[in-house]
């Protein structure tokens, strides 16, 4: 349940450590942001001296939230924290490894390879 | 579809049961029911928790190493679909999944053997001393039939076993 103003971690290395939410993609009137969704994000804070710099405006994929994740076989999965993958307008992932386990609802929204990065797939 | 264990509890998860949490390192604590996973989010620790198998296991109260638990054992390695084999192992689960109940039970009967022959010999003991209470001992020494005759019986484990177990 990803909103305006939600603080994200980066669960790549892209360069970006953390993200706020500003705007979720899809719905103009869609108000949560749910694993699978591309939402636009403001890096917070930043590792120095990569690509990506603070108060720079990106786009993110959300791959773990807090709120649970309910899989239609009645499966409840939920995480420690709020995650999200830089992404390129493609949705091509900005960093090259992932970190942490990703969920397969990644295929169904078409991010393949952030999927065949992932060190573990539940 | 797998049948989970409960990280809190140890039973089975059924599908579409419990929840999952994934921690920041990917481990995968999977919870039966809102119970478990309430005593894991106030950070309980299972094996002090005595309703557990964990607790029960770690304190002598379950049994614990049996041939039948090689059974279960998670195997990494995928087997080749072999009609025949599956076929045996489907006959075979409802057989040893009834060995191991039985000796479950037999374990338990074993353990609490003692303490139902503690209790004989406890009640014969205060038969023989508290009578008074019941009955005033001259009464007891005027009327032969009330008195109690003075047996020696000597309690064996063997002969207990025998028995039907008290309720």
């Amino acid at each position: 349940m990803i909103q305006p103003q939600t603080m994200l971690n980066v669960a790549d290395n892209s360069g970006a450590r953390k993200l706020m939410c500003i705007r979720i993609i899809g719905a103009s009137n869609q108000r949560y942001a749910q694993i699978g969704n591309v939402i636009v994000a403001v890096i917070k804070e930043a590792v120095p001296n990569m690509s990506l710099e603070k108060s720079e405006v990106i786009r993110a994929v959300v791959v773990r939230t807090r709120k649970e994740l309910k899989r239609e076989d009645g499966m409840i999965i939920k995480y420690d924290d709020n995650a999200a993958v830089i992404i390129d307008q493609k949705g091509n992932p900005k960093g090259s490894r992932i970190f942490g386990a990703i969920t397969e609802e990644l295929r169904k929204f078409r991010f393949t390879k952030i999927l065949s990065l992932a060190p573990d797939v539940l | 579809m797998r049948l989970e264990k409960c990280w809190f509890c140890s039973s089975t998860i059924y599908p579409g049961h419990g929840i999952q949490f994934v921690r920041n390192d990917a481990k995968i604590f999977r919870f039966c029911r809102s119970k478990c996973h309430k005593n894991f989010k106030m950070k309980r620790n299972p094996r002090k928790v005595k309703w557990t198998k964990a607790y029960r296991r770690l304190h002598g109260k379950d049994m614990t190493q049996d041939s039948t638990f090689e059974f279960e054992r998670k195997r990494n390695r995928p087997q080749r679909y072999d009609r025949i084999n599956t076929e045996k192992v489907l006959q075979a689960i409802p057989k040893i999944s009834k060995v191991k109940a039985t000796r479950e039970k037999d374990h338990i009967t074993k353990r609490l053997s003692v303490g139902r022959v503690n209790r004989r010999t406890e009640d014969r003991r205060e038969l023989e001393q508290s009578i008074s209470l019941v009955k005033a001992p001259s009464v007891l020494k005027e009327d032969a039939t009330l008195t109690l005759p003075k047996q020696k019986v000597t309690v064996s484990y063997a002969q207990t076993e025998n028995t039907p177990m008290e309720e």
